[in-house]
């Protein structure tokens, strides 16, 4: 499952069209604390995040999550407007895309950064199982 | 760190999007933003839906299509057909890099939002990395309410700034439509194409209106449709004075028997003059002279010439170098334009163009006046000639400037430019030619001013025989 954490509706719109396509499983939180939450309850393969979110920015939700135990080994993709591949690098991101939205390079990444899980979380996960079919 | 300089360097870190016109990309700070959003404008037959069509098959290639959608303003078929006369149109690319596809029957039938539809679902399904919409502005006639343009503007606007795509939507805009229609706040670029009507021929031009996060070259660029599409001609700024920029010490003989010794030796190198006589004081002669000597010391030499044709030049030159007949005159180059026909930013580019490829070191224009006759107002011949006197200095090129003084031949009409006055401040060295008429016809030459040089204040008389003028 990935867990996209967007408030721009047309991004949201491509992201569900694109991700599902490629055969994942998509759910959405339009700001920081409710994807908290949600990371918490679903325990998602990858959350792909904006930076420029409300309530948490998407990188102290990065901190937070890769800070805590029980969400430390959920992969993290901002996915931003922003140039700040270093400052999502610093926050303990997988990975870092730059808007806009290219489907190859979207879906070339989640993958990335499913592979690059341990093979123990990997060989649990249903997005890899779904990536590996 | 706030979010817009991170924004900016964004944009300025990308590759640009080519239009498929070096010169269009000059000015355009290197071509399009990549993932933005334009509006190219302009009255129908200004050129806009070929410059629209020459970018889209400069960026045909990869693994993603361009898309080209026509709305209600031409049918696909005229589109097309007009298209196949242009050599940039490529057949193989058509319907495979290029897909060209017509929106308009849906829009009448469903309205303007048929649009949205039709685009969302060729992101979708196509995946295009370039989409031209021609024409745009047909939204507003296919529309109910102004708030139903607006949801539109908003919808697509969203649709296409999330996803990774160019979009240049084409449209017969006027000036004022940039305050009136909201399509021009979602735009991070405009280009306009505008034409200028003159008394025998029509002049168009482009101008960049806005370019978000990014610089570019303001001001009018001229435009000239050819085989080749949109050809465009920027317009001519000042250069950058370089670091340890200095005036050569070094002179550079005129080829004109008795003026070097007026001018203390010569010319110094990478100055310009301003010659200043009327119809029949020997100016012509005189610039043939002056590039004569310059190739016979190896110098490459460009002649630009606005009044007699290559044949009648030739003649002139043959007369005066009988021996370089028969060599082909390797060092010497000839631009000639007719002066009917003359547009001047297109005449700077092909003069630049030379200077580049021969390595020029003089040049002689001969006359400015008809450069001047050629611009659309005065201010812009004087900033033209400014900066055209700039990059001579810049790059070390000796030139004279020729001017026809109309005010004191032998018709005595009034003086071709007005800012005759602002244009010998312009120039190094002003020199003047007169004629007296009498009995017999009877020349003479003076320098007027040598910029930091010394010179022979005395008038001296000059005659022009077979092999040129010379200074007595």
């Amino acid at each position: 499952m990935i867990l996209c954490v967007e408030r721009d509706p047309y991004v949201r719109e491509l992201e569900t069209f694109f991700l599902t396509e490629a055969g994942f499983s998509v759910t959405f939180a339009e700001d920081g604390v409710k994807a908290l939450e949600l990371a918490q309850q679903l325990h998602p393969d990858v959350i792909i995040t904006e930076i420029l979110v409300p309530r948490l920015d998407g990188l102290a939700l990065c901190r937070r999550l890769k800070s805590d135990p029980a969400t430390s080994d959920i992969a993290v993709l901002v996915f931003s407007l922003l140039s700040a591949e270093s400052r999502a690098e610093d926050a303990g991101a997988d990975a870092f895309l730059h808007k806009p939205l290219s489907p190859q390079v979207l879906k070339e990444r989640v993958r990335n950064v499913l592979l690059a899980r341990s093979p123990k979380q990997a060989g649990k996960s249903s997005a890899v199982r779904e990536l590996r079919s | 760190m706030s979010a817009a300089p991170d924004i900016i360097a964004a944009a300025n870190s990308t590759t640009r999007i080519s239009t498929g016109n070096r010169e269009a990309d000059l000015v355009l700070g290197g071509g399009f933003l990549p993932s933005s959003i334009n509006i190219v404008m302009g009255e129908p037959g200004t050129g806009k839906t070929l410059f629209a069509e020459q970018l889209l098959f400069a960026n045909a290639d990869g693994d993603r299509p361009v898309l080209y959608l026509t709305t209600l303003s031409e049918p696909l078929s005229k589109v097309i057909t007009y298209l196949q006369r242009f050599h940039f149109y490529d057949e193989s690319k058509l319907g495979t890099a290029v897909l060209y596809e017509d929106v308009g029957a849906a829009m009448a039938e469903e309205g303007a939002g048929a649009l949205v539809s039709h685009i969302r679902s060729a992101i979708e399904t196509l995946g295009p990395k370039l989409i031209v919409v021609d024409s745009f502005k047909v939204i507003h006639d296919l529309s109910s309410s102004p708030r139903e343009i607006r949801e539109l503007i908003s919808t697509l606007g969203g649709l296409l700034s999330a996803y990774e795509t160019t979009t240049i939507l084409v449209g017969e805009y006027r000036s004022e439509d940039i305050a009136r229609y909201p399509e021009f706040a979602v735009a991070d670029g405009i280009v306009e194409f505008a034409r200028q009507k003159r008394t025998t021929t029509d002049e168009r031009f482009l101008r960049v209106s806005k370019l978000r996060g990014s610089s570019y070259l303001e001001g009018l660029h001229a435009i000239h449709i050819t085989a080749d599409g949109v050809q465009v001609y920027p317009r001519l700024v000042s250069p950058a004075i370089p670091k340890g920029y200095r005036i050569s010490d070094e002179r550079v003989g005129t080829g004109i028997s008795g003026l070097d010794e007026m001018l203390d030796g010569g010319l110094r190198r990478g100055t310009t003059s301003l010659v200043i006589g009327p119809t029949g004081s020997g100016k012509t002669t005189m610039g043939l002279q002056f590039a004569l000597a310059a190739a016979a010391v190896n110098e490459p030499t460009l002649y630009v010439n606005f009044q007699e044709n290559p044949t009648q030049l030739g003649n002139i030159l043959n007369a005066l170098d009988p021996a370089g007949r028969g060599e082909g005159r390797p060092y010497l180059h000839f631009l000639y334009s007719s002066a009917v026909e003359l547009q001047i930013d297109r005449t700077i580019v092909e003069m630049f163009s030379i200077f580049e490829a021969q390595g020029i070191r003089r040049v002689v224009v001969d006359a400015v006046g008809d450069l001047a006759m050629a611009a659309s107002d005065q201010q812009r011949i004087h900033d033209y000639l400014y900066a055209l006197v700039q990059r001579f200095a810049v790059r070390e090129i000796t030139a004279l400037l020729m001017l026809e003084d109309t005010a004191s031949g032998p018709l005595g009409n009034a003086a071709p430019l007005e800012a005759f006055g602002r244009l010998s401040y312009i120039c190094d060295n002003l020199i003047l030619l007169q004629v007296n008429r009498g009995k017999r016809l009877r020349r003479s030459i003076s320098i007027y001013k040598t910029r930091a040089s010394h010179h022979d204040d005395k008038v001296h008389p000059f005659r022009i025989t077979e092999t040129g003028v010379h200074v007595e």
